[in-house]
């Protein structure tokens, strides 16, 4: 980031805050937000005032879980062990050693934060609803063993908590006092999870929803980034259950580590919105107080009906709105909201200087494979082969289908690991180091476009291309500039609104370009970015090729196009059946007798007498 | 020595209950790629089947097994149709919802219709213990460790020598490839659901005079059964049935060895480190969870 942009972005940040509240977003939301305390402070009920604490918790809990269900697209099912976790260790604090729930709940937390990371590491690979089993067999597994230790938790029969009243000790007889601290809890997660989706983690956890590879290739490491989300989930999760067993003041695993109501949770978010800030209070409000009316009125005779009508609701839902109430109606509601004094604004988009000019000596081994050697099963994809890359130039990779030419780029992104021999990326002070993961070779600067194009088809252009600016650009303004700027070189800022998965492949194309060299890598692995683009297209590609290039990055490129790559490479190298036949200059190796052999098969060569 | 025997001679009598309970989800699963989390809620339903028949008409539940075979079919080929089929180009974890939702329905519809109460089919010549030496079994048992034999073996035949089992297995290994053979696969889709139904509902008419029907019967079962699943490798008939046996006899020497209260962290804390080191399931049949 330049000084003067960095300038540019803390005057925004100074007259901001007067700014922010005459946006009407933002004083709509405040004000709606403010009728979940208003309104049962004015009624006085105790009823109302139970329904609303009610609806503050859960609310919280489904906006907890939606970080992890929502954002990162991990449907826990388990989520209420964090609740019990908080709960149970604020209550046995409380017990044992006198200590204050106010301390006790950020040790639950801590807890929580370090179960939820020893569940999430290994559980994290399983696909959807194995991830969701996993979290449902942990769930049991604990609620067995809180049972099971009665001597620790009270088993069964549950336990209670002391009751000392007063601030210091959470536990009131004005039940206004519940109220306060619900919604303070409230306000926490909603602006944790607000933070959280307007940052790059935020961005990066959609990235790593839609499509893991391209995420790697994006330089993210997916375990990592799901880790944050579940951590920071599972906290303000325990920290809600710590303050509702104070609010209950009676624990027993049944309730403390429900199945049940982990799905609840987990259900207001859907009907709110999967991964969208509003939607878990927005499905909480609708549906908690026809809960609670329906239980009141019926009493007895209820048993069963409201669990009905969740289900029920929950099957509907899915099967009409499965984008919840924010999904769907959120864009023409925001319509609206705009046209109230003040709306409309846009900021003034700013775009990035371009990109600095890469150091480091011209011709010097950037990335050398050194007789790699890659085997499935019974068949060698790679054999045997050494290439050394040096700075600066554009090397053109050909060979018929199936040579094993993206086999080959697989390996020099970390997405495959060779059976044997190395590859090795020059690192910052000039030694040759080998990455562990894709997200590590990305990180060093090698940037790579997929042939079967990768975009995280619900995010919009500029998004996509975002995503990539992020591995040099934390923040998040800086990373649009320099989105803005890549849209503009690749051809793409009149669309930079539209989302991606309604793109053209033309198109889609130059988006994988676009969304690498946002990245701004100094080594630039392009899989047939010129399949599927028209005449015109490819003179564009080729002269983009030819600008990155001109300012010091190094391009590697499969390529069908044989004229597009023939102009374009400074060396060509020939793969066929997993070899390396032919490497040179573009000249000489299309008239290899070898080359010519692999494309056109032995008969053309003789007939024609080369 | 005589303790150990009689626990494995138990543990095999609870894995035939479990792999008839988990045959049919393998077959939906196998098939269809939907993970049912309302499985155990169809056996919830056909136990109370089972349970009106005998209660209010007087069939013995043996005898109920074919009409609730029959409801229980077409229960699965309904849900198929209107809740699955819509769904299945669907996100995953709209599809997870889906069948979520449909077992939290089921539950408290039958919580709604019966309440809280046990409901016992009694059939005291089920019950009745048979002597081997010095050990006992019930009829009960021995009957359903033979018809969970019969049912994998029988289905296994089905899915090899029929025209419509050849299908199935086509549509289960590439859904495209078989729509391009000119395989109706919705309708396959809709049978194997349907097949995989059925197949609970028998084990319904087996189970009901051992155990009692509850709402949360089929939670207490379906948990087990995805255990069984995952373990047998999540596709393989006779995967799940090593798998069942297995948990069978985990179930029943931890009880005893470890603590009654507990057999069931052993069992999920096998089925969470399958899912983690061995997604292929133990005996690497199928392709696994990842």
């Amino acid at each position: 980031m330049t000084q003067q942009s960095a300038a540019a972005s803390s005057a925004t940040s100074g007259s901001g805050l007067l700014l922010q509240l005459t946006n009407p977003k933002v004083y709509v939301s405040l004000l709606a937000l403010s009728l979940v305390l208003v309104i049962p402070l004015v009624s006085g009920s105790p009823f109302l005032i139970h329904v609303f604490v009610t609806i503050c918790v859960f609310a919280a809990l489904s906006t907890a879980w939606n970080i992890v269900g929502g954002y990162a697209g991990q449907l826990s099912l388990g989520h209420m062990m964090f609740y019990g976790i908080g709960a149970y260790t604020t209550a046995l604090l409380i017990q044992h050693f006198g200590l204050t729930p106010w301390i006790g709940m950020w040790i639950g937390a801590v807890i929580a934060a370090v179960v939820a990371a020893l569940i999430g590491y290994p559980c994290f690979r399983l696909r959807g609803p194995f991830f969701s089993l996993s979290t449902i067999a942990f769930l049991e597994v604990i609620r067995l063993l809180a049972i099971h230790f009665v001597g620790f938790t009270g088993g069964s029969a549950g336990l209670i908590v002391p009751l000392k009243l007063g601030w210091a000790w959470m536990v009131f007889s004005d039940k206004t006092n519940y109220l306060y601290i619900a919604f303070g809890l409230l306000l926490l997660t909603i602006g944790v999870s607000l933070a959280i989706r307007t940052s790059r983690l935020g961005y990066y956890l959609t990235a790593v929803r839609e499509r893991e590879d391209a995420a790697l290739a994006a330089g993210i490491s997916n375990s990592d980034v799901k880790l944050k989300a579940v951590i920071v989930s599972a906290m303000l999760t325990a920290l809600i259950g710590a303050f509702h067993a104070m609010y209950l003041t009676f624990l027993e695993p049944a309730t403390m580590f429900s199945l049940g109501t982990s799905i609840e949770v987990a259900m207001f978010s859907l009907i709110g919105g999967l991964g969208t800030v509003a939607g878990p209070l927005l499905g909480t409000v609708l549906v908690v107080p026809l809960a609670e009316l329906a239980r009141g009125w019926l009493g007895a005779q209820a048993n069963g009906l409201h669990g009905f009508v969740y289900g029920t609701v929950l099957v509907l839902i899915t099967l009409t709105l499965p984008a919840g109430l924010v999904g769907t109606f959120g864009p023409t509601v925001s319509r609206w909201i705009d046209r109230l004094p003040g709306g409309g604004r846009r900021p003034a988009e700013r775009i990035a200087p371009a990109l600095r000019k890469l150091e480091g000596a011209k011709g010097e081994p950037i990335l050398t494979t050194k007789n790699l050697v890659m085997q499935f099963g019974g068949l060698t994809a790679t054999d045997n082969v050494s290439i050394t890359l040096k700075r600066g130039e554009i090397l053109g990779i050909i060979g018929p289908n199936g040579a094993g030419k993206t086999t080959l780029f697989n390996q020099m992104s970390g997405f495959l690991i060779p059976t044997s021999g190395t590859v090795a990326v020059a690192g910052p002070n000039g030694a040759m180091v080998t990455p562990a993961s894709p997200d590590g070779f990305a990180r060093l600067g090698v940037g790579r476009t997929f042939q079967i194009v990768q975009p995280f088809g619900r995010l919009s252009v500029i998004e996509n291309i975002m995503i990539g600016a992020f591995l040099r650009h934390p923040n998040v303004q800086d990373a649009r500039a320099v989105a803005l700027r890549v849209a503009a070189t690749v051809g793409l800022l009149d669309q930079k609104d539209v989302e991606a998965r309604n793109l053209p492949i033309g198109a889609l194309k130059r988006l994988e370009v676009a969304r690498t060299l946002a990245s701004e890598p100094d080594i630039l692995l392009l899989d047939e970015v010129m399949a599927g683009q028209n005449q015109s297209d490819t003179m564009r590609m080729v002269e983009l090729i030819r600008s990155i290039r001109d300012t010091g990055v190094t391009v590697i490129a499969i390529e069908h196009n044989m004229q597009a790559i023939m102009s374009l490479s400074d060396r060509i190298v020939v793969i066929d059946n997993g070899r390396m036949i032919a490497e040179g200059d573009p000249r000489e190796v299309v008239k290899d007798r070898k080359v010519i052999e692999a494309y056109l098969g032995e008969d053309f060569v003789d007939a024609q007498g080369f | 020595m005589d303790v150990l025997i009689q626990l494995l001679i138990n543990g095999i009598m609870l894995g035939s209950m479990y792999a008839i309970i988990s045959v049919g989800l393998t077959l939906i699963f196998g098939v269809v790629r939907v993970v049912n989390f309302a499985h155990g809620e169809f056996l919830m339903v056909g136990m109370y089947a089972v349970y009106l028949l005998f209660a209010k008409l007087g069939v013995h539940p043996y005898v109920a097994a074919v009409p609730v075979v029959i409801l229980l079919f077409l229960l699965g080929v309904l849900i198929q149709r209107f809740i699955i089929q819509p769904l299945l180009d669907a996100d995953e974890h709209i599809q997870i919802f889906a069948t979520v939702g449909l077992s939290t329905a089921l539950v408290n519809l039958a919580l709604m219709v019966f309440g809280a109460d046990l409901y016992s089919v009694s059939a005291p010549d089920l019950r009745q213990s048979l002597r081997l030496g010095p050990y006992t079994v019930l009829v009960g048992q021995v009957v359903m460790l033979a018809a969970s034999l019969a049912l994998v073996i029988g289905l296994h035949a089905f899915m090899q020598t029929t025209a419509l089992g050849r299908a199935i297995r086509a549509t289960a290994q590439n859904r495209t490839a078989a729509l391009l053979m000119g395989v109706r696969v919705d309708r396959i889709y809709i049978i194997s659901f349907g097949l995989g139904a059925a197949c609970v509902g028998l084990a319904a008419a087996l189970v009901s005079p051992l155990f009692p029907a509850t709402p949360t019967v089929g939670t207490y079962f379906v948990l087990t059964a995805f255990v069984v699943v995952v373990l047998g490798g999540m596709r393989s008939m006779y995967g799940a049935f090593l798998g069942a046996m297995i948990i069978g006899l985990v179930d029943s020497l931890s009880a005893y060895y470890i603590a009654p209260d507990l057999k069931e962290v052993v069992y999920f804390a096998i089925f969470i480190l399958i899912l983690i080191f061995k997604p292929t399931g133990l005996f690497g049949f199928g392709r696994g969870t990842e």
